[in-house]
Formats: structure tokens, sequence, C-alpha cells
């Protein structure tokens, strides 16, 4: 017989060949394709031949790096079809015909029937690929019952399978395959231990699902795969309300793994949920930054392994929780938490950052994120900038930032609106699908907004004139929306609750302007009007009592004063955009100096 | 290939004058003439060279004025773009987006051998430029240094953007986000043929207060971005997109949808803004109003079926909501094949026709808008009444440029291929209601009209010319074949019946001339037309003279001389007469072959100034043999006229040479003869005398000859038969028959003519009647012969004459009549003698070949010699021929 051997030792080499030159550059998607197709073809001449025990060995290495290839371009119905066929080819020698209902009783069946062939070790090597490719299509219970991972552990620790794994690759004569099997079981049992982990987490069995990922630690694996164990067990233990020490794994993680940004993401998660404010500021300052760096999103481990984490861990429990915002949006948080904290001027500094951000001609390092699902409507983040400034005192800037939202919103503004009922609309009808209704109606807002923040900066000027203009052209826009039925709830963020809030900051502000000038019976119906739309407005209570004290009206004025004071402070402001906060910017009435004049009042 | 090429480079000549970076592109899907074509313009850079590119197959050719280069990639090309500081060039083919430089590829083109005339150099483009690896990719986009890659997936439409580099570098593209949209069915146009590729264009929103804005636009224009009127740019695309000054890039898919995507929007989708339910053929802006001339007021999509929609704002909505954006479709006559706007109008080629579309006479016309109650309707019955341009073949229109003059120029690639600039006058701007303007311009629009029915007048006349013309060449060409397959099929019957003649054929007479003192043979050609068919202008007869045999001395120099007379017309019956000089005296290079052909160049059916063009065809012609004369001895002998010498007669007199005196020339001759035969025995000693002589039966002759010659009687009398014997040699002329003239009749009056051989031997030619007996059978049978003796003292007079004779003979024997051979009895023992002979003498030549093969023995003299023996002992005994 020396054809066979002849053919083979051709064949051997050719695999070998291929090999080779897959190693030299794997990377690129157009060779993969084109080692792919050359796998195919050998594998396709070695199976032209019938089934002999001597070419049982190249067959299935062959089998091996085809279905490599095949999984990594995440063809996995192909590679599938590849190997069952391969080893019912492979099993035909042995008379074994696995005929089977399902793959885990296909496989079952075949390595009993090769336990004790020559050939054992091969098949092993492709129930490797069979779990990876399980794990890749989320199969996870189909791996546990099948304890793949202690079934393949024996095969790995075998002693002499490794003496002769290792004498192989010494021989030229012997088949070499693309990855190293030993390797592939590695990465497939960190893996399946983290898909499963994140799995456990969905289903709130995070006690399970620590212990586990507490096993998985111990593994050998890459970086990246060791940052997201303790990521995991970092969110198991937020869950399971231990969140200092959620924070301890957190920062494993990152040492670990210094690109884990999702790390970064939880631990400030847990910051704000602590009411850390200064720490959440911090975390989010970092990650900014970290963001920013070129290579932040690309995991770096794709180089070492030809099977990238990504194509095994794919599950849907596990990807949500590596969901890290993009950088827009973190510096929009960064922002909003630097104004709404105290650091003012930090704030405006990464509100104008942000704006540059989104105006840069070619946005360097920022990606356009198709979703980017925490970042308001660029109108309002014009007019949060613009509240920032007028926080920083830098009205002028403000007023720039307010020309150009009204600039551009002017000319579509409409007549006469109707506000409807949100409850009346169906739930399908989202923003996007709604017709420019809704649209008219938030330009109308934005508008309106920019003409109250630019009455508030002229306030802040002592440029009484002007703000009443300004207030007014605000009430003016105002009143064009009719509201469809009258009795509308006031919800929380909704289009009726931001209308009613700014007409009566609008009118407050108005109301003080007109003090100032000593308008005060204006004033007096603005003040009051004001709190009529917006009963909780803290400046137009106590300037309506200035008002009414002014007028001689005392009784009245100390009973508005001790109605406001009773008021729970900015209760109602938590979740409102910046710019529909009260100004603290505008000529202020200090509390003590009317509880004393209260006082002098004396009880009467 | 190298058509395409020839005509881009003369496209140079007028696009050197108006804008002039044209950057142009051609793809020719699967090689048929699905052809899909895009234009783009940009504006004088610093060098004024056009250049041009352009995509066929797998192939991009580029032409910079001075160079020109293609390159061959890999896979079809399905789109180029090209980078806004012209040195970089965007191709997409079938493995993904390749990116070539200018610069790179100059010096490529310039350090490859190629020659001017071999065409351009060939550069294959390496996969390192590879730099954005995806697949079907179908429409590219550049905006600012985004790559905007269009390809279409499985089940959608993938719009991926990609950062470019700064520098060609070999290394691939950063994928900044990719969008999707799902694909959706386009129905019926699914299956039929071509396949419309996406059209992606961006829009910029204008700035509010441009008052530099005839620069702004111009240079926007120039990157085919356009600027929208902001208020429209809002309406369509919502307020976000306008704050952040976000350019727009809009997608016309072959689904129909229309689909746009803020670029620099972060959380923007690709959304669809309006669905056309065809394929979109084309998105451009246009100004319709003059009021704000830096922003186009209106968006206009134009299906492949013929739907138009305009978007425009609309002041005042339905239930009062402010502005709005309108949405205004309009159907035209499609299919539209490509489109291009400018301010006011919208052009559109069908295929067949070019039509332009005035867009300003829709609701934004001031009339229109005060009555806001209805403004679709008049707009869609305005928009559908196109003007033609009568302009065919469009197949893609660069964007209109307005020259000086106003005039608008259209650029447009016609679908063979042509390269047309389209010039349009200028058009007055008509508005609807013309009964208001005044009366002025009511004059100048009249002039306008009567200025274009002058144009058309024109144009038909000139049609008309050229058809005249081209019936004329076709009439010209049929008359031709009619000529060609008359003279191929007489060439073919010619094979069977010999004896029939070609309806047109040539005839040829003899004469001698003496010019400076020389004496010449003229050969007369006539050719005769009795064929039912005009020989037309562009035939040319031509004639070929070449001598049988020639002397091995003479080398090859003596072979043919060719003589060719181009000729105007020949209408049936008529009779061209041509003559050319034959031979000089001395010359006896006889006999000589002339053989005659009808000759038609193919250039003479068209223009000079056409045929300039086509330098293959002024080679081409086609060439009709006619018939081949032989002009032998007796043709070339002068006859010795009895009261002129020879020597002494000149040219003028040669018609008049042969008096009819026959008395005088009996006498003359008779005493020739006898002189010379005193003259013989004298010269005997000095120079030998040789003759020849062939037997004729007499019965054959009077058989024939009567035939042949007028008959003289009913028996001619010896005497006579011997005269009309050589009448008949002496005067039949190449071609047979004879001339009808009198006057060169040459009357003979004795049965002895001395003549002047060609080379100035003397030459005695004579016939008497014999009688040969068959004397061994002692019967009594005898036949009657003449016999004709040849003496001369050249030998090579002797042997040109027996040679002409005996040919002359054998024709008259091939048209003699059956029974004369029947009643032939045969003379079995003259001819056994004769054929004993024949072996005798047959061995002798063989034996002093085979001695003058071998070299030895014999002398060259030795061995003419004793071939001059046998070949007179060949002539000794005649044989008779009956």
């Amino acid at each position: 017989m020396y054809q066979p051997t002849c053919l083979l030792n051709t064949w051997v080499q050719e695999n070998n060949e291929l090999v080779k030159k897959w190693k030299v550059r794997s990377r690129a998607q157009t060779h993969l394709r084109w080692c792919s197709s050359e796998f195919y073809k050998l594998l396709r001449k070695t199976q032209g031949v019938p089934p002999h025990p001597d070419h049982v060995h190249l067959e299935l290495s062959v089998v091996y790096n085809a279905c490599v290839c095949a999984t990594v371009q995440s063809q996995f119905t192909e590679a599938q079809l590849l190997l069952t066929q391969a080893i019912q080819r492979a099993l035909q020698m042995t008379s074994d015909d696995p005929v089977a209902p399902d793959l885990p009783a296909f496989w079952r069946k075949v390595l009993r029937s090769v336990v004790n062939t020559a050939f054992n070790s091969c098949v092993l090597d492709l129930l490797c690929l069979q779990w990876a490719m399980w794990l890749a299509t989320c199969q996870l219970k189909t791996i546990q019952e099948f304890k793949l991972s202690s079934l393949v552990e024996t095969r790995g620790a075998g002693v002499g399978d490794d003496k002769r794994s290792e004498a192989r690759g010494k021989t030229s004569d012997a088949p070499l395959l693309v990855t190293d099997p030993r390797r592939l079981v590695e990465l497939l049992q960190i893996c399946t231990s983290i898909a499963q982990g994140a799995e456990r987490l969905s289903e709130d069995q995070s006690s399970e699902a620590l212990s586990g990922l507490q096993k998985a630690s111990s593994l050998p694996a890459p970086r990246t795969l060791v940052a997201y164990v303790h990521l995991l067990s970092g969110s198991c233990l937020s869950h399971m309300n231990c969140p200092q020490m959620a924070l301890q794994c957190y920062r494993k993680a990152l040492e670990t793994d210094s690109c884990c940004v999702c790390a970064l993401y939880q631990s400030m998660l847990i910051y704000r949920q602590l009411g850390n404010t200064q720490a959440e500021i911090q975390a989010l300052r970092l990650l900014h930054s970290m963001l920013m760096l070129p290579s932040a999103t690309v995991p770096a481990l794709a180089g070492t392994h030809l099977f990238s984490p990504s194509l095994l861990l794919c599950s849907q429990s596990l990807s949500s929780l590596l969901l890290v915002p993009s950088a827009l949006s973190v510096l929009h948080n960064l922002a909003l938490k630097c104004a709404l904290h105290g650091r003012v001027s930090e704030g405006v500094e990464h509100y104008l950052d942000l704006l540059a951000a989104l105006h840069s001609e070619d946005q360097h390092g920022v990606r356009v994120y198709a979703e980017a699902p925490r970042l308001p409507r660029l109108p309002e983040l014009y007019l949060e900038a613009g509240a920032a400034l007028l926080m920083a005192r830098r009205s002028a800037d403000c007023m720039a930032l307010c020309n150009e939202v009204i600039s551009t919103t002017l000319e579509l503004l409409p007549e006469r609106l109707v506000l409807e009922d949100p409850e009346e609309r169906s739930e399908a009808e989202t923003r996007d699908v709604t017709a420019e209704g809704e649209d008219k109606m938030a330009m109308l807002l934005w508008a309106g907004a920019a003409y109250l923040l630019q009455g508030h900066c002229h306030t802040h000027l002592k440029d009484w004139k002007q703000a009443v203009n300004h207030f007014t052209r605000c009430i003016n826009l105002l009143v064009k929306v009719r509201c469809k039925k009258t009795d509308m709830v006031v919800k929380q963020g909704s289009d009726l609750c931001v209308l009613q809030r700014l007409k009566g900051l609008s009118l407050a502000g108005r109301g003080i302007a007109f003090t100032q000038t000593n308008h005060l019976r204006e004033a007096l119906r603005d003040l009051l009007l004001s709190l009529q739309a917006f009963p909780e407005c803290v400046g137009a209570g106590l300037w309506c009592g200035e008002v009414l004290w002014r007028l001689g009206r005392r009784q009245e004025a100390v009973a508005c004063w001790e109605k406001t004071w009773s008021f729970t402070t900015q209760s109602s402001a938590e979740g409102l955009p910046l710019y529909l906060r009260e100004p603290q910017s505008g000529p202020l009435l200090d509390s003590k100096e009317l509880r004393h004049r209260i006082q002098e009042l004396g009880p009467t | 290939m190298r058509a395409t090429l020839s005509f881009l480079s003369s496209v140079n000549k007028p696009t050197g004058r108006s804008p002039s970076v044209l950057f142009l592109g051609v793809v020719v899907m699967e090689g048929r003439c699905a052809v899909e074509t895009w234009a783009e313009f940009g504006f004088p850079d610093a060098s004024r060279t056009p250049r041009i590119t352009c995509a066929r197959g797998t192939d991009v050719f580029i032409c910079t004025g001075s160079d020109e280069a293609v390159l061959q990639f890999p896979s079809p090309v399905s789109d180029l773009v090209e980078s806004h500081d012209k040195q970089l060039l965007y191709v997409s083919c079938g493995s993904g987006v390749y990116c070539v430089s200018f610069p790179f590829l100059l010096s490529r083109a310039q350090s490859s051998p190629a020659d001017a005339c071999s065409g351009p150099a060939e550069v294959k483009v390496p996969s390192e430029f590879l730099v954005v690896e995806q697949e079907s990719v179908s429409s590219l986009l550049l905006v600012g240094s985004v790559l905007l890659v269009l390809s279409q997936r499985d089940a959608s439409w993938l719009l991926s953007l990609y950062k470019t580099a700064k520098e060609a570098q070999c290394s691939s593209y950063e994928m900044l986000s990719s969008f999707s949209l799902p694909l959706v069915s386009s129905g019926d146009t699914e299956g039929t043929g071509m396949r419309r590729r996406p059209v992606l264009t961006c829009v910029h929103s204008g700035e509010p207060k441009s008052q530099s804005s005839s620069s702004a636009s111009s240079s926007t224009l120039a990157d085919s971005h356009f600027q929208l009127d902001p208020v429209l740019f809002k309406l369509l695309f919502g307020i976000e997109a306008a704050l952040a000054k976000s350019p727009v890039v809009l997608c016309g898919l072959p689904d129909g949808r229309l689909c746009f995507l803020p670029l620099r929007l972060p959380g923007a989708r690709l959304r669809v803004l309006h669905s056309l339910e065809e394929p979109v053929a084309f998105v451009g802006l246009s100004v319709v109003e003059e009021t704000c001339p830096g922003h186009a007021k209106c968006l206009v999509v134009v299906g492949e079926q013929g739907r138009v929609v305009l978007m425009k704002t609309v002041k005042g909505g339905p239930e009062g909501g402010g502005t709005t954006a309108g949405f205004i479709e309009a159907c035209v006559a499609g299919p539209v094949v490509c489109g291009s706007v400018d301010k006011h109008r919208l052009y559109y080629s069908t295929g067949s026709d070019l039509l332009v579309l005035d867009l300003s006479v829709g609701p934004s016309g001031r009339e229109s808008r005060e009555r806001d109650d209805d403004t679709s309707s008049p707009t869609a019955a305005a928009l559908t009444r196109p003007n033609s341009l009568n302009v065919c073949r469009v197949m893609a229109l660069a964007a209109p440029a307005h020259n000086n003059a106003g005039e608008v120029q259209l650029l447009g690639l016609s679908v063979r291929g042509q390269l047309q600039a389209i010039v349009l006058p200028v058009v007055e701007r008509r508005d609807e209601a013309l009964s208001n303007q005044p009366s002025a311009q009511v004059g100048r629009s009249v002039g306008d009209l009567l200025s274009a029915i002058g144009d058309v007048c024109q144009r038909v006349s000139v049609l008309k010319n050229a058809i005249k013309d081209k019936n004329q060449i076709l009439r010209h060409l049929n008359q031709v074949l009619n000529v060609s397959f008359l003279l191929i099929a007489s060439t073919n019957s010619e094979e069977h019946r010999p004896g029939q003649e070609k309806p047109i054929r040539c005839r040829a007479l003899t004469r001698w001339s003496r010019l400076l003192q020389k004496d010449s043979l003229n050969l007369t050609c006539v050719l005769d037309n009795s064929s039912p068919y005009v020989l037309e202008q562009g035939w040319t007869l031509s004639v070929t003279v070449f001598p049988v045999s020639y002397s091995p001395g003479a080398g090859e120099e003596s072979s043919s001389t060719n003589f060719s007379f181009p000729f105007n017309y020949l209408h049936p019956g008529e009779t061209l007469e041509v003559s050319l000089p034959l031979a000089a005296a001395g010359d006896t290079s006889f006999p000589m072959r002339v053989s005659c052909s009808l000759i038609f160049s193919l250039s003479s059916l068209l223009r000079e100034e056409e045929t300039i063009h086509l330098p293959g065809l002024q080679r081409s012609c086609i060439s009709l043999p006619l018939n081949t004369l032989t002009v032998d001895w007796l043709h070339a002998l002068q006859v010795n006229n009895p009261t002129t010498h020879p020597i002494n007669r000149n040219a003028t007199s040669q018609s008049n040479h042969y008096p009819t005196d026959t008395v005088k020339a009996f006498l003359s001759s008779h005493r020739t003869r006898c002189s010379g035969r005193g003259e013989s025995g004298e010269k005997k000693a000095e120079r030998e005398q040789h003759s020849a002589r062939i037997r004729v039966s007499s019965e054959l002759l009077r058989d024939t000859l009567v035939d042949t010659l007028e008959p003289q009687g009913p028996k001619l009398s010896s005497e006579n038969l011997c005269i009309s014997l050589l009448d008949w040699l002496l005067s039949e002329h190449p071609g047979g028959g004879k001339i009808g003239q009198q006057g060169d009749r040459i009357a003979l009056s004795s049965s002895c003519v001395h003549a002047r051989g060609p080379n100035g031997d003397s030459v005695k030619l004579s016939a008497k009647e014999v009688h040969v007996g068959e004397e061994s059978t002692g019967k009594e049978e005898h036949l009657s012969a003449v016999e004709v003796q040849l003496d001369s003292s050249s030998i090579a007079t002797v042997c040109g004459l027996h040679h002409a004779v005996l040919s002359r003979i054998q024709a008259l024997l091939q048209s003699a009549p059956e029974r004369t051979a029947s009643t032939v009895r045969v003379q079995s023992l003259g001819l056994r003698e004769a054929l004993k002979r024949a072996e005798r003498l047959s061995e002798q030549i063989q034996q002093s070949r085979i001695s003058g093969a071998f070299g030895m023995g014999t002398s060259t003299g030795q061995m003419s010699r004793s071939l001059l023996a046998v070949y007179k002992e060949l002539r000794e005994n005649p044989l008779l021929i009956i």
C-alpha cells in the first residue's frame, strides 16, 4: 500500500502549510475566508477516499481546522454539519452508526464508542469545538447537562496525551492544528463560567452566580476575562446589597484590566446609589477620559486568541451588564452633576466641551453611536448649558446660546397649539412616529425656556425693562397652547408640567422685575398668577409677600411667606432639567430679615 | 476600451474653457449596455486642466489632460468619488473600497513604459489600497473627512461611516458607526434588468445671514453638497440637525424610499423622509425663487418612472400651525434615466429625449400663493408640461453651468459614449400669465419663438441633406453591387460556356506610332459596357500588361506594368477608349498578356472629409477581373506598305498608310519577293535565313474563314483563300473581332506580305496552296492545304510568328464546326512518321538537357546549337492542320 501513505503525506503537508500560512496573518477577514475555503478543499480531497484507519487522524485534524475557520466567521450551521458528518464517517470504521435524535445524545454515543480507539483525542478536540459552538449560540443548559468541563478536563490532564501531542508538534508528519486545543479548553471554561454567571444574575440567583464565579476566578485566563469575572462578582454583590464589597470587586476588575470601563461605570452607579456625589463625579470624569482613549472599546484581547470573547460571550444578559453609555452621555452626566452639586464653573466647562464635541467637524475619537439613550435632545442641551452659564454668572454667553435656540425654532412656531392628553395616545406611537404636533409642542417649550433664560439673564444684569420684555415673550408663547381637557393631571416630566412650570417661572420673573421698577400692582398680579400656575415657586411666594408687604397688606404678606416656607424646597425639582429650576441669581430676599419683620409686626 | 478613451480625450477641448475639473464616471455592469453614469462638477483650482475619470467594468480611466491612466481593479467598479482636495480617489468595487492617490497614480503611470500611441498606462491597483473591506458596496459619498459607504446586505441596507486618513495610507479605515435600514422588496423592479444604484447626496443647512451668498453657494456646489434653505431644512430634517449644523445625508434607494441621516447628531437614525414608490433616479436642490439666491428653496426628487416630488416650505399650514413642509407630487412621462437641476429648471433625460421642466411655476409663484386654497393642483398641471430639447440618448447629465451670456450649458453623456455639450439658448422665464406681460416682452418672446423655429428649420434641412446623401450612397452602392454580381456570375459561367462573352469586356487594338524618332507600339483598350447598368463614379479601369514569358537573361525586371484609368460615367452601350504604350521598337518580349479589371474604391462613396476619419476605407476597394487579352507577334508586325517605306512612315500618316492600290501593291510585293530571293541567295553566306511552315487544310479554312471573314462568295478560290488567310492573320485584333473602321483594314492583294517585326527585322509571310498526298499508300487521296511560310533572318521573329500563327489557328480550330473534323481522313502514316520524329527529337532534347545539367562534354554553345537543330527539324515538316 504505497500510494495511500504517499497521499497521506502530501495531504498532511498541505494541511501544515495552510496552518503555517494561517498563523502568519490570521487577522484579515479575507485571509480568513481564503483559509477556510482552502481547508474545505483539502477536506473534500481527504474525504474522497473511503474511510481508512490511517487517515482518520489527518481527516479529523482537517475537520478541526475547517470548523475553527467556520466558527470564527460565525458560520455555525456549516461548522455543525461538517462536524457531525465527519464524525459519522470516522465511526463507520468502528461499525457503529450513531443515530441519535439530538446532538447531546449523539455525542454521548460517539464518546462511548470511541473511548478506547486511537482517535479518541481527536474526537475530544472536536467536542471542544462543539462546546464553543454551543457557547456561542447561548445553549448554556446543554453545556451544563453535558458536564463538558469535567469531561474535557480529564482529557487535558491525561499525561500520555500530553506527551503524544508534544511529540506530534515536533515531528513534521503529524497534521498541525490552527489552535491549540488545550488553550481552547481553558478559554471555553472561563467563558462558560462568565456566561453562566451572567445568566444566573439575570435570573436573580446572585449567590449561586457568585459561587460559580469565585471558582472561575482561579482559572487561568486572559486579563479581560478575569476582569469580567470580577465585574460580575461585583454585580452579584451589589444585587445582594453589599455595595462596599461590590466596589471592591470593581476595583479588582479595574486593577486586572485597566480597560474594563464597565467596572468603572458600575462603580459610578454605586456611588450614585450611595449618594456620594463627589466620588460619583470623580468616577464620571475618569470614565469619560477612558472612553476618550482611542482603544477604549476595542478589546485588546483579540490579538492573542483566535476565538474572541465577543464571539463566545454573546448572551443578552451579559451584554446588558457590559453596556456603557457613550462618551458624550457620560460627559453630559458629568456636567449636570457638577452644575447641580456646586461645581458650577467645572460644569460649565463640561457643557461647553460637550457642545464643542457635537459641533466638531471630524469627531476625533468620539464615535457616533447609533444608540445614545441617555443624551437629551440637542436644544435641551443648549438650554441646560445656558442655565449652567447663568449659574456661573456668564449671562452674555447664556444669552447667545438661547438666541441660537430661538432663531432655530422661531420660524417654525405655530400660531395655536392644542395639547392633548398623553394618556389618550396609544403606547405604540412613539416620539418619532407621531406627527409634527409633538415636535411643535417641544419646540414651543424650548423657545419659551430660551426666552425665560434670557429674562433671567437680564434680571441678573438688572436690566429690568429687557427682562420684562423677554418674560413677556415667553408668556405670549405659552398662552398659544390650549389644553384639550381642562382637568388634565400634571404629571412629572410631561409637557403640561413643563408648560405650567415655565408659566409660573416667567410670570414670577416678570413680577419680580415689575417689583424692581415699582410697578407693584402689575407685580402682584403676575406673582399671584405665577403661584396659581406653579404653587411651589419659592421666589414667587416670597416676592408676593414682599409686594403685599409694600402695599401695606402685611397680614397677607406674613401668611404668604409662611406658606412658602412650609414647602419642602427643591423636592419636586429633582427630575427636572436644569433650566426649569428656580434661578438663584435674581434679587433675593433674606429669610432672616423677613422673619425679623414678622416678629416686628408682632402677633396681631 | 480604446474607443472610450479616444472619445474622452476629444472631450478635453469643450470642457477646457468651461468649469474645468470634470469628474465623470461610467460603470458598465456585466459588459452590457446597462450603463450607470454619474457626473460631478468641480470648479477651477490652480491648474485648469480637465480631469476625467471614467470607470468601466473593472477598469477606471483617468485623464488629466496630459496623462492618461487606466486603473485595473479586481472586480467590477460600482462607484467612485473624489476627495475634496482632488488628491484621492475612492473607488468601490466588489471586495470593498480602494483609495488611490493621484500623485501615486501619475508616478506609476509615467514609470510604466507606455507609448503615447499604444494607449494609456495601465496600473493594477494593489490590494494594499483596500481601505474598507466590505462586500457589495453600491454607493459612496464623502462628507468632510467621513466616507459613507452604502451597501446592500441580505435583508437590509447598511450605511457605514468611515473616518478617512489624511494621506493615502495603506491601512484600513476606522469605522465610526453604521446604520441599517431593513430592505423592502421593491416589487416588480426587482427582477427587471437594471438595478439602479442608490443615490447619495449631502445637504447642508444654509446660513441664514449669507450676504456673500454667491461665493458661498458656488463653493459649496463644488463639493456637490447643497445648501438648503434653513427653514425647509428644519422642517424636513428636524431642529436638532439644524442646531447641530450637521450635514444631512440623503439616500434615495432603489425601492423608492428617500432616507435621511443627520451625520453629526448623536443618536440619529436612518429615517425615511418620503417614499416615492419607484426607484429614485435623482435627488437635487433648486432655488426656484430669486428672492434668496443663496439657498435652494426646494428639494427635488425624481423617480425612475417619472414621478417628481418637490418639497417646499408652505406658509400657513392646514390648521394655521405656522410653516410646514409641502410635498408636491407630479408625474412626467418616464422613464427618467438621469436628471439635473439648476436654479429654476429640472433637466431630465428619458433616453429618447432630453426634457426641461420649469419648477418655478409652482406654488411659490406669487399668484398661487395668494390663493392658498388650491396650491397643488395648478402645480401638478404645470409640472406635467416639460419642454423637449430634442437631444436623445443622454445617459448622464452634469450639473448645468451658466456662462456669461446667460446660456445654460449642460454636459451629457450619451449611450454611445459621446460627451455632449448642450447649450440652451437664453430663455426668458415666462410666467403663466403671459397676457399680463408688457407688449415688448411679448414681442421678444415671439422673436424667441421665431428664432427657435428658424433653428428647427435649419436642423431639418441639415438632416434632409444627410438623408439625401445617404440615399445617394446607397443607390450608388447598389449599382456597384449589381455590376459586381454580374461580373462574378459571368466569370463563373465562363468556365462552362467559353463562347459566351462578358457583358462588360475589353477589346484592344495595336498601333505603331512614331514619336521623337522612336517607334512604339500603342495599345488602345476599349471598354465596352453592354450591361444594363451604369458604371458610375468611383470605377477605375485597371490594365495590367505583362509578358507571357520572358527570357532568362532579362531577369525579373520585365514584369508587369499597371495602368489605371478612373472614369466618371459609362452608361449602358457606351464604350471607353484608353490607350497605353505597350512596347518600344526593339522590344521583343512578345507575346504579351493584357489583363483588364474594374476596380471600385469604397472611399469614393463618401465625401473627402468623411473619408479622413476612416483611414482603413481609403485602401479598401472591390476588384473585378474582366477579360485577358494576348498581344502576339502578329499584332506587333508592321506590314510594309508597297508605297511607303516603313522607316519613313510617321505617326500622323498611320491611319492612311495602307493605300488600296492593289496593282502597285502586287507589283511591289512581287518585286520585293524577287529581290528578296536574290538577296537571300546573296546573304546566304553571311546570314542564315530561317523559315517555318504551317499547313492548314483549305477545307477547314474555307469553312471557318467564311464564317469569320465576310463572305466573298460561295467558294473561295485558292488564291483568294491564301490572301484571306493572311488578311485574317494580320487584321485580327487582340480581344477578338475586327475593328470596324475601314481605314484600319489592311487590304492585301497578294499572298505574300513583307513586314517588319517589332525588333526591326524584316519578315516575309507567304501563303500558297499545296496538295498533300499519301504517297506511300498510293491512293489518290490528297488534301488541298494552305501552307503559310514564314521567312526571316531573325530566328526570334520566326519563332514568335510561328507561335502566334499556331495559336491563332488553334483558336480557329476550337470555333470550327464539328462536321469538318468528321470528314477528315487520318493520315496515319504521316502521323506515325511525325510521331517517330518527335520521339527522336525528344530523345535528343533529353540528351542535351542531361549533358547540360551535368555540365560536361558539351559547351553551352554546343548545346544551344544542338537545340536549334532540333527546333529547325521540328519546324521542317509541318503537320497538316485539318
